[in-house]
């Protein structure tokens, strides 16, 4: 009982965290509390990378066994191929609510590269 | 409950956010009317939403209640399937109520790209097509005949050998009807098979009362015609012979080239109903010597209320129409076009070209997962041929369960126990027993349909339902007990009723 | 029309499998992704750059279905299917 009503509102806390409040503005007025969005102005490394490998985990064409850290490469590591990989990296843009340009999508070998642009574009869109 | 606002509200702000990243005229579009709208106007549009849904879970209560009431007497076979619904229902929790659609034989739902070709017409070409003085006649005309080269595109026909009409119903009566009508001075006798669809055999009983002789060719215990009693029954007065390409309960094709060369030989002009098979079984009118061929929209993935029928033009199949007016589709059938009927129908007809080979190998592979999961159940057989077949209709009989106590205990998949028109009543269906079925058999036949959009997650959830309720049913089962114990069910005198 | 560049490929599919994803009606999602993922990698040997720019224009086309319909799917939208599960995308 008390797991089924936490459960959507860490998700919305987690939503409403990485979206602009611009956009949440007339939808979600109630959810633009300061503390939520404070967290995203010391955007944390380890934080996005753990919720980076989480989405990893979740997406079902990964080598299960493979063990997944910073240093994971997509290829190398995961057995993705580029399409593959173009997946995996809309689940995690949707997962942050960001938008990778293709030009740097392509460039994104791995978690830490990607960490390390998400860190960088903490409003990114 | 909260829960469901906040699905709501996510799935709102996506929607948004699609909107504005999609192309540019639609936000374009959006803007504009924002900009000329006042504050309070813009207010309203962001807060009305977008979204409508359609409750489908109290439709299907209500249907519920409404068919428990108007079975009379509460039975005992009732009670059981009531609870065995409960039970169904318990473990599903945590996942949505609709059910898993498997009636494909049925109908098909519409192909978003077929929707898309439709909604111009709904929006702005909304001429008619045989109006040919001015341009909005002209471009919807345009849109109609590419969608009949698409049609005959799919059976390697002439677009001008196409005839639009609403559908396989009309198409097979405009055949059973108009062809025997045309040749009523010369010829008087109809052959047709008895498993073929109520439409045609409906039809072919009408002619008999306008004075001609019709032949109902039995099947064998495959479903399939036999060619040589078929070429027996050919007399020298014979216009007509009608056999459905696939039927649509037990899924088996005809030998439709075999039947053709013989119809060529005995010049007799040959039909077949497509419905089932077009699109979904390779057809070729010229190497099938096809005469006649009725096909509808709605199995193809294309729009309901559209079908056609195709006509040889050499040699000349001539045939009386039905309906009388302004000589539209070469004069046998008059009335305007549903443009976008036509067009979605089109469409649908391309697609099935496009998406042939995909389509195919995706239908054939969960067909023959569910064959194999529902046949490893004790005691079920499949109904017709397992060679001569179409993949995507699997007929199975679960031997002592009751085919309608099944049926209800399973609202969380949409199947029938035969074709959509006889389902309404409790007999048990004339293909089965065509096919030497007995009533028991018949009764606990289960037809599945598995189409292009049908995904291997559904399959194994209706493989791991069946299986566990026709064992759950079984085990209320008294003849099931029975057979458990040795008893021969044969052997049984039975009392009175 | 210039040489396609393999950027712009991966954006391509990466619309695509964006826009399937957005359909609310979960056989036609599960559809459209099937068949992206077949299709790609159907053509991922193609060299010849006529075909690959007709592919790409059929392609844009395509894509502008896809687009159009995901939106009405999420526009007129029903119940979840008993295979489809009720939590949040963000679990």
């Amino acid at each position: 009982m008390f797991k089924s009503v936490f459960r959507p509102c860490a998700a919305v806390a987690k939503n409403a965290r990485m979206t602009l409040p611009v956009r949440n503005s007339i939808l979600m007025p109630q959810m633009m509390v300061s503390p939520i969005r404070f967290y995203s102005a010391t955007t944390d490394r380890n934080e996005i990378t753990q919720r980076v490998v989480d989405v990893i985990k979740a997406f079902d064409r990964t080598n299960a066994s493979a063990d997944i850290s910073s240093k994971t490469l997509f290829h190398k590591d995961l057995g993705l191929d580029s399409l593959d990989t173009v997946e995996l990296l809309v689940a995690i843009e949707e997962d942050f609510d960001i938008q990778f340009p293709d030009k740097v999508a392509d460039e994104l070998k791995g978690v830490e590269d990607t960490v390390e642009w998400i860190a960088n574009h903490p409003e990114s869109e | 409950m909260l829960r469901q606002g906040i699905t709501g509200l996510t799935r709102v702000s996506r929607l948004l956010r699609v909107g504005a990243n999609s192309r540019p005229a639609l936000s374009g579009g959006i803007r504009l009317y924002s900009k000329a709208a006042s504050n309070a106007a813009l207010k309203f549009a962001d807060d009305a939403a977008l979204e409508t849904h359609t409750d489908t879970e109290a439709a299907a209560r209500e249907q519920t209640v409404t068919r428990a009431a108007a079975t009379s007497s509460p039975s005992e076979v009732i009670g059981s399937s009531t609870s065995a619904l409960q039970n169904a229902y318990a473990e599903n929790t945590g996942f949505g109520t609709r059910p898993i659609y498997l009636d494909m034989q049925a109908t098909t739902p519409t192909d978003p790209r077929v929707l898309d070709t439709m909604l111009k017409f709904y929006t702005g070409l909304y001429g008619n097509p045989h109006s040919n003085t001015h341009a909005y006649g002209w471009e919807t005309n345009k849109e109609v005949e590419n969608a009949r080269k698409n049609v005959a595109n799919v059976i390697n026909a002439d677009p001008k050998e196409i005839i639009f009409t609403s559908g396989a119903t009309e198409s097979n009566n405009m055949v059973l009807k108009g062809v025997p009508r045309f040749y009523k001075r010369s010829k008087k006798h109809i052959i047709t098979t008895r498993t073929e669809h109520k439409c045609v055999l409906e039809a072919a009983r009408a002619m008999v009362n306008e004075g001609f002789d019709v032949t109902f060719l039995n099947v064998d215990n495959e479903g399939l015609v036999n060619l040589k009693e078929l070429e027996e029954a050919i007399r020298p007065d014979t216009c007509l012979v009608s056999v459905m390409a696939v039927n649509n309960e037990i899924g088996v094709m005809q030998p439709l080239k075999e039947i053709g060369s013989i119809c060529k030989k005995h010049k007799v002009y040959f039909h077949t109903d497509a419905a089932q098979a077009y699109g979904k079984v390779p057809i070729d009118v010229n190497e099938m010597n096809i005469d006649l061929l009725s096909v509808s929209s709605h199995k193809i993935y294309g729009p309901k209320g559209a079908g056609a029928v195709f006509v040889r033009r050499r040699p000349r199949v001539r045939l009386d129409p039905i309906f009388s007016g302004g000589g539209q589709e070469r004069g046998l059938r008059s009335g305007t076009l549903p443009p976008p009927l036509v067009a979605g129908f089109g469409e649908a007809a391309r697609l099935v070209v496009q998406e042939n080979d995909a389509d195919i190998a995706h239908i054939k592979r969960l067909s023959e997962k569910l064959t194999k999961g529902l046949l490893s159940i004790p005691d079920t057989s499949l109904n017709g041929s397992a060679e001569h077949r179409y993949p995507g209709c699997v007929n199975v009989s679960f031997a002592y369960v009751e085919g309608e106590s099944l049926l209800m205990a399973m609202r969380d998949i949409a199947l029938s126990s035969g074709s959509a028109c006889t389902s309404a009543s409790l007999e048990p269906s004339y293909v089965l027993h065509a096919i030497g079925k007995d009533d028991a058999l018949a009764h606990s036949s289960i037809r599945f349909g598995i189409g292009r959009f049908t995904t291997e997650e559904e399959v194994e959830y209706v493989v791991d339902a069946i299986s566990k309720r026709v064992k759950f049913l079984r085990e209320l089962s008294p003849l099931w007990e029975m057979v458990q114990e040795g008893i021969d069910l044969n052997s049984i005198e039975w009392s009175g009723h | 029309m210039s040489s396609l560049t393999r950027t712009q490929v991966l954006g391509l599919y990466k619309q695509f499998i964006k826009n399937a994803n957005n359909f609310n009606d979960y056989n036609f999602k599960n559809y459209f992704l099937r068949r992206t993922r077949a299709s790609f990698r159907e053509n991922r040997d193609v060299k010849d750059q006529e075909k690959l720019n007709l592919l790409y224009t059929n392609a844009l086309k395509d894509l502008g279905v896809l687009k159009r319909q995901s939106l009405i799917s999420q526009m007129y939208t029903f119940d979840k299917l008993v295979v489809e599960p009720l939590k949040t995308e963000h679990e």
